[in-house]
């Protein structure tokens, strides 16, 4: 048993309690005729659905889903709609780069009384999705490999950070190390071609600190397994937008963080830094210059110039100076014109719908759901409790199906919406190459452009787009789909 | 011990030719910025090329996601009160050859082995695998920045867990059975004899053998990481930078662990029961059912791992560490964590 | 689970469009359910006592009925398996009416649809859990607000019942529309004589307090414990020295100022009071005509009044009650009639609203009872009516009829001969309802008796002459001829609509309001006074348009609905509220930053933060749920999982 094979496609909705169930009753007591199709979730408000379940249902075979609620202004929960109305709108944003088409998705504002205007929407929605048809499976999508352009233009000149004031910044951490449970700052790691983070406790630790473009991890992502504890970090801008964040949500206090900040000139793209250096035994040298790098292993040297090597955040970064710092050493380069899609978004922006979700399929297939995205993100909060492997709630199986894996990616990158600043840890930590950030600059660009602009971690005062709302939308233009 | 010899350029053709019977698992590359190499089935169309894989080929005998069994509720036509429940645990399980993996891959086989076949239990989906299992090992051409396999009783040319040697040598490669399901299927390809060969193979082999630098001596170090057990501020010192995900050990050829979900019995009158792989880096790994979590800490879960790998699987199983040194949780750990450092630091206790 | 599945026929309701017997087929093949049947009425007493039965005999744990819609019978059916012994949240329902048998003829997609509601009706209870309601206190008190005859009736029987009631006015006296009218059909009896000693009740009541001249600003709280903020807007002058002796008003210099109580019919002066039967009878003053607050110079009625009582540094005042129940009352509005074109557009003075035209008839009017024209102060001959002005009128997006005019057209043309006995009165109309007590007799009389010509057929155009008189053209249907009236004085009978900031107002009651502003009873012929917020009841025009014996009637129903309410001591609270997961829960505080209603607070927990919910505050939106990122707080009966089930259910099988 299902939809009638020929007649009927699958269309879920998701009605409100109060004024959209009562509205498709309305239309019942009418008698108003309407297509079969839907079959309706009743939720006690608009403001109760989860972005998700409409994903997890147009990943598991809905053909389209319907969200109804109370007209803005009309909850019967005062404010649900309004907080509704700005998800949805981003979920409707960010199908399509998942190859969702978004007219699969609709919501829309019905009252209790208006049973004639629920069979109207009903009816033309019923139509768009058998206009469109059958949706595809996303199991089922055919093998799709493109590659990211990484030609890149910078917004500022890209270096290797030589001049920087790394003898001041040392004596500086010295100076408030006694204050401080420790500093975290970066350190060479296995062979000088790699850094990993350190954790500063005593003096002579910070002789171990080093600043150059391999210093690549964002390490705000430890700052809130310290809450309560006075700590340092060292941050490149990027990173200084997400302990931005993490202040604007409450997840550290200002009054226990210490911030050094050195400015930016870029950070290498290891991936294809290991990708040239291949297999070798040994760094014999590492040698700085302007433009790059010279990586001698096992006696070859490898030239690597930063407008080539840098990492595809690197590229359109508009801030290489910190955004907050208690310790600003150096002046930043200046930044000159606008940024640029980034490379991953751009080649998902020239595909078809099919093409990516091809594509994605294609990526995902290899995920090896070791959340190393997810636990690399500094805004990823939950930490110990990610619903992906909850039971309660049971957001996802542990099958390892494309779907699934993917279905995660949404979750993630939904759960970011209007709180990532882009640093990318998600896609460089992935260790079988998912090109996953991809997912969370569409997040990005619709939270900009629908709500005036609004970049995360660039203002800790900031109300945060997706905990807020105002009355009046100016970019969304829900109301316009159902006339 | 039977050998075998073929030209370069037959080598997609030998594993061709090997695919029609088989399943035959090859390292495959994964085109994006961010290459990877996963070991994936061949079919027509591929060409073979041996890199070495990102992620070991354990899923060739224990997938990443499997079902133990199905089952379904069916009801009494007249009765729907009744209902008869059908249950399927037939393991799953086809003849697969690992060709082109590495001496660290194929010592994770015999890693895994003893706990799921050699213990108080035999597990039958494993064993099903296994059994079906031939290991074509590619004698490790170079040495990378992050390989310790000389360091924990493997090495570049190490047949543990393999059932052929490949070493490829200037103008093609040599094959060399191991063990009799190695002798047998090298018995039955018609491939030029390799005995000509061998010298040149064995050269080659000799050639990475020595480029090894130096291994520390672990002797000592199963006593000695036992000897940590309670040193808490060792583990946190060292694992200050993990990030606690699981790309360590689900890259790693000897992990072991699974869990066991059952899903699917929503309104869809069936169900399945999975085993997919579990990492000890997670905090859910030790969380009870009451919610107590045994090792709440990052640090305690990194003592775990890294004393299981030296400690407390050579205490099971005769010494032998679960440790290949292949260096794929080191250069896949997001944060580049080393733990060939976490190890020395462990046994060179202060001051030694 | 055990669970039985009852799929209703409802009659033919929904048998003459669901194969009845073919879905419970198929939801006796889904899991868990051990029975299913197709019983006739599932809703009445034997089908109810066969659910009971049923739950004996085969141990069910769960029931799913597939019938109406659960706004409709959700409360019925959990009374009966309560009965029954299971815990009233281990049901669901599944809509098969409304959502189905009653929108497409069409059996095999209707049965096949209805199978699968009732297959996410199983997939949800499966996950369902038993739910506990918790007890709380109810503040025995009660706000009204609007004072019109309705909410007089409602304060006047809560006030009887011994309930404390706070009764809100907008305007500075009670008594609302009917203080208006001259008389009251169909008995003609003076309005101001049987609303008077009701207004006195109020202002004589113990138990009634009253706010005029003041506004709601805020409502929080639920059933039982509400807090209301009302701003108490400036008058100028402090009620509680002001006698209402008048003085004031005399003496005020500014006498050009428009009188809103008579309609603008006539000028009243700046400080003012409304009408001489008042209620608070106490002086205003209008900011917009008074010269000291214009222009500083002036001061007349401080120096004039005998108690001191003028203040005008006066501003707003917020003053805060708390309820257990509201009443809502509001009434109505009359339409903008002025764009009507074909009418004059509110260009002819002598073109005037029936409201006015109760002001000119009425002997507290400005013309003391003496019906003239405004335009010349003559007395006119001609009086045309107009009836349906903005009713029964789609193309002003006003379809609905008002009800009352047909009769208050009758009566003043009836008055109008009273007054003027040589005049004659014209009624132009479409149909004339009038089906109340003794309301067609009385309509017949004015045809009768009164000699007033009713004309079936609408007004094309209304221009002057250039003499003095209104030319009034329009089509008798009956002849199917055209008309030209030449009328001195023409009346609108203008339609009603919900009162001004009417929508604002139920936004703050967090109840529904209709296309036109009316406030939505729960169900519009099974509970015509209760609105979907509990304890938020309706009396009067603001649910609907209605004449004031059924306004007065609903008055009292919605009193008794407050009394019914307030005779318990404790409420049970909805357990549909949110709940927290202390394991899961980081304190992120994201769900206390968006819960509309503030019922969820951080707090500590063995020196961990933890986010808890405020059991009675709850609202039980589930905003929190689909905000908190890791699933750590779930509305109880609309989890995560409860919801995945259904969606499953529809998409994974």
């Amino acid at each position: 048993m299902s939809v009638l094979a020929g007649k009927e496609l699958r269309i879920v909705g998701f009605l409100c309690n109060w004024c959209s169930y009562g509205g498709a009753d309305t239309a019942g007591v009418a008698r108003a005729t309407q297509p079969t199709d839907l079959r309706i979730v009743r939720v006690p408000c608009s403001g109760r659905i989860d972005p998700l379940f409409i994903l997890r249902a147009l990943l598991h075979g809905a053909d389209g889903v319907l969200v109804s609620g109370c007209h803005p202004g009309d909850c019967h929960y005062a404010e649900g709609n309004y907080y509704a109305r700005r998800r949805l709108e981003i979920l409707k944003q960010f199908l399509p780069v998942l190859g969702i088409d978004p007219r699969r998705f609709e919501y829309t504002w019905i009252s209790a009384s208006e049973g004639q205007r629920w069979q109207l929407a009903v009816t033309k929605f019923t139509q768009q999705i058998h206009e469109l048809g059958a949706a595809p499976a996303f199991e089922n999508a055919e093998k799709l490999i493109q590659i990211a352009d990484m030609a890149l233009t910078a917004l500022r000149p890209l270096g290797t950070g030589q001049h920087a004031a790394l003898a001041d910044l040392k004596k500086a951490i010295v100076e408030k190390l006694p204050e401080l449970d420790c500093v975290i700052g970066w350190q060479q790691s296995y062979d000088a071609a790699h850094s990993a983070p350190l954790f500063m406790r005593k003096p002579e630790d910070v002789e171990k600190l080093v600043w150059g473009p391999l210093n690549v991890n964002n390490l705000a992502t430890y700052l809130p397994q310290y809450k309560g504890k006075k700590v340092g970090i060292v941050v490149k801008g990027c990173d200084s937008r997400s302990v931005t964040q993490l202040l604007q949500e409450g997840l550290i206090n200002r009054d226990d963080v210490v911030v050094f900040s050195m400015p930016c000139e870029g950070t290498l793209d290891m991936a294809r830094i290991n990708q040239a250096l291949g297999a070798y035994q040994h760094i014999d040298k590492v040698a700085y210059d302007e433009a790059g790098v010279s990586i001698t292993a096992d006696g070859k040297e490898h030239r690597f110039c930063m407008v080539e090597y840098a990492q595809g955040k690197c590229y359109s970064c508009a801030t290489p100076g910190a955004v907050l710092a208690d310790v600003r050493l150096g002046t930043p380069t200046p930044v000159t014109g606008t940024p640029a899609t980034p490379p991953e978004l751009a080649l998902l922006d020239s595909m078809s719908l099919s093409e990516r979700f091809a594509f994605w399929h294609t990526q995902m297939e290899r995920c090896i759901r070791c959340y190393a995205c997810r636990n690399a993100c500094p805004m990823c909060v939950c930490r110990d409790y990610c619903v992906a492997e909850s039971r309660d709630p049971h957001w996802l199986t542990q099958e390892d199906t494309a779907t699934e894996k993917f279905f995660f990616q949404t979750i993630h990158a939904l759960h970011l919406a209007g709180r990532c600043t882009g640093c990318g840890e998600c896609q460089r930590a992935c260790p079988v190459g998912i090109p996953i950030l991809a997912l969370r600059q569409q997040i990005a660009r619709a939270v900009a452009q629908t709500f005036e602009g609004y970049r995360p971690g660039m203002n800790a005062k900031a109300t945060p787009p997706l905990m807020g709302f105002t009355v009046e939308e100016n970019n969304i233009k829900e109301k316009d789909w159902n006339k | 011990m039977i050998t075998r010899y073929f030209p370069a350029d037959a080598l997609t053709k030998v594993v061709a030719s090997l695919a029609d019977e088989r399943r035959v698992l090859i390292p495959v590359t994964q085109p994006a910025v961010k290459k990877s190499v996963i070991f994936a089935p061949f079919s027509a169309g591929m060409t073979v090329e041996l890199h070495k894989a990102s992620v070991a080929p354990k899923e060739a005998v224990l997938p990443q996601c499997e079902t133990l069994l199905t089952y379904s509720k069916q009801k009494d036509a007249e009765d729907p009160s009744k209902v008869n429940l059908v249950l399927d645990d037939k393991p799953q399980a086809q003849p697969t050859i690992v060709f082109g993996c590495r001496p660290c891959d194929a010592r994770g086989f015999a890693v895994l082995d003893r706990p799921y076949l050699d213990g108080p239990f035999i597990d039958p989906y494993y064993q099903a695998r296994r059994k079906q299992l031939i290991v074509i090992t590619q004698t490790c051409p170079s040495v990378g920045t992050t390989c310790f396999c000389h360091w924990v009783g493997s090495g570049p040319n190490s047949t543990t867990g393999s059932d052929i040697m490949l070493t490829a040598i200037d103008g093609g490669y040599v094959l060399e059975a191991v063990t009799e399901k190695g002798e047998a299927l090298l018995a039955g390809m018609k491939l030029e004899d390799g005995a000509p060969f061998m010298d040149k193979a064995k050269t080659a082999r000799g050639t990475v053998e020595a480029q090894l630098a130096p291994a520390p001596d672990l002797t000592q170090a199963q006593e000695k990481i036992a000897a940590r057990f309670n040193d808490n501020t060792f583990w946190e010192e060292q694992t200050a930078q993990c990030l606690s995900c699981g790309a360590c050990t689900y890259m790693c050829p000897t992990c072991y662990c699974f869990n066991i979900t059952d899903e699917g019995d929503g309104v869809c009158k069936a169900g399945r029961r999975l085993r997919t792989w579990d990492t000890c880096m997670s905090p859910l790994f030790t969380r009870e059912a009451s919610g107590h979590n045994a090792r709440m800490s990052k640090a305690q879960r990194m003592k775990n791992r890294i004393s299981h790998k030296f400690s407390t699987y050579p205490e099971n199983w005769g010494g032998e560490f679960s440790c290949n040194g292949c260096g794929r949780c080191i250069n896949n750990c997001p944060v580049n964590l080393d733990i060939r450092a976490i190890v020395l630091a462990a046994i060179n206790e202060k001051g030694a | 689970m055990r669970i039985g599945v009852f799929i209703c026929h409802c009659g033919s309701n929904i048998g003459g469009t669901v194969d009845c017997a073919k879905v419970a087929a198929l939801a006796a093949t889904f899991p868990d359910v051990v029975y299913a049947t197709d019983p006739m009425y599932t809703c009445a007493e034997p089908g109810q006592a066969a659910i009971e039965e049923a739950i004996k005999n085969y141990q069910l744990d769960g029931v799913v009925v597939a019938s109406c819609s659960p706004r409709m019978h959700e409360p019925t059916f959990r009374r009966t398996v309560e009965r029954a012994g299971l815990n009233r949240y281990m049901f669901e329902m599944a809509n098969i009416r409304e959502h189905v048998s009653w929108i497409g003829k069409d059996i095999e997609a209707n049965t096949n649809k209805a199978a699968e509601l009732v297959k996410m009706a199983v997939a949800k209870l499966r996950n369902n859990k038993a739910l506990h309601a918790a007890s709380f206190d109810v503040n025995k008190k009660v706000l009204v607000i609007g004072g019109g005859v309705a909410g007089i009736q409602a304060a006047l029987d809560c006030a009887e019942g011994g309930i404390p009631v706070v009764l809100v006015e907008r305007e500075a006296t009670i008594g609302g529309k009917m203080a208006k009218l001259d008389k009251t059909f169909p008995t003609v009896d003076c309005s101001a004589c049987i609303l008077g000693p009701k207004m006195v009740d109020v202002a004589q009541s113990p138990n009634i307090t009253t706010y005029a001249y003041s506004e709601i600003e805020s409502i929080s709280g639920y059933v039982g414990n509400f807090t209301v903020t009302i701003r108490k807007k400036t008058t100028y002058v402090d009620w509680s020295k002001c006698t209402g002796c008048g003085a004031c008003t005399e003496k005020c210099p500014s006498k050009k100022t428009p009188d809103a109580f008579n309609e603008v019919t006539g000028l009243t002066t700046a400080i003012t009071i409304a009408f001489p039967q008042a209620i608070p009878k106490k002086a205003v003053i209008n900011a917009q005509h008074c010269k000291k607050l214009l222009t500083g110079k002036c001061g007349v009625c401080a120096k004039t009044c005998p108690t001191g009582a003028i203040n005008y540094e006066m501003k707003d005042e917020l003053v805060t009650e708390t309820v257990g129940a509201i009443v809502a009352a509001t009434g109505y509005d009359l339409v903008d009639w002025t764009q009507y074109e074909q009418y004059g557009g509110g260009r002819y003075p002598d073109v005037i609203t029936s409201l006015q035209y109760e002001r000119l008839l009425s002997a507290s009017g400005p013309t003391g009872g003496h019906i003239v024209r405004p335009s010349d102060g003559k007395e006119p001959k001609n009086v045309v009516f107009i009836q349906c002005v903005g009713s029964r009128d789609r193309s002003i997006g006003r379809p609905y009829c008002s009800g009352f005019c047909c009769m208050y057209t009758a009566k003043q043309a009836v008055l109008t001969k009273d007054h003027m006995p040589d005049s004659q009165s014209y009624v132009f109309y479409m149909d004339i309802r009038a089906n109340g007590k003794l309301y067609d007799e009385f309509q017949r009389r004015a045809v009768e008796e009164y000699g007033t010509e009713y004309i079936r057929g609408r007004v094309s155009k209304i221009y002057p002459d250039g003499k003095g008189h209104l030319i009034v053209k329009g089509a008798d249907t009956l002849l199917g001829q055209a008309v030209e009236v030449e009328a001195d004085l023409v009346v609108l009978a203008v339609g009603v609509e919900a009162a001004k900031g009417a929508a604002r107002l139920a936004e703050k009651l967090r109840i529904s309001y209709d296309s036109y502003g009316f406030f939505m009873e729960s169900h519009v012929k099974l509970k015509p006074v209760e609105t979907n917020t509990a304890g938020v009841y309706l009396a009067g025009v603001c649910q609907g348009v209605k004449d004031i014996p059924a306004s007065v009637a609903q008055g009292s129903a919605a009193a008794a609905k407050v009394l019914s309410l307030f005779s318990k001591d404790k409420l049970q609270s909805d357990p549909q509220i949110s709940q927290v997961d202390i394991k899961r829960c980081i304190a992120c505080g994201k769900c206390v930053q968006t819960c509309p209603f503030g019922a969820i607070e951080l707090f500590d927990f063995r020196g961990q933060q933890k986010a808890r919910v405020i059991e009675t505050v709850c609202q039980g939106c589930g905003l929190c749920t689909a905000t908190c990122p890791q699933g750590a707080i779930q509305l109880a009966h609309f989890t995560d999982n409860q919801i995945l089930a259904e969606v499953d259910a529809l998409c994974q099988c």
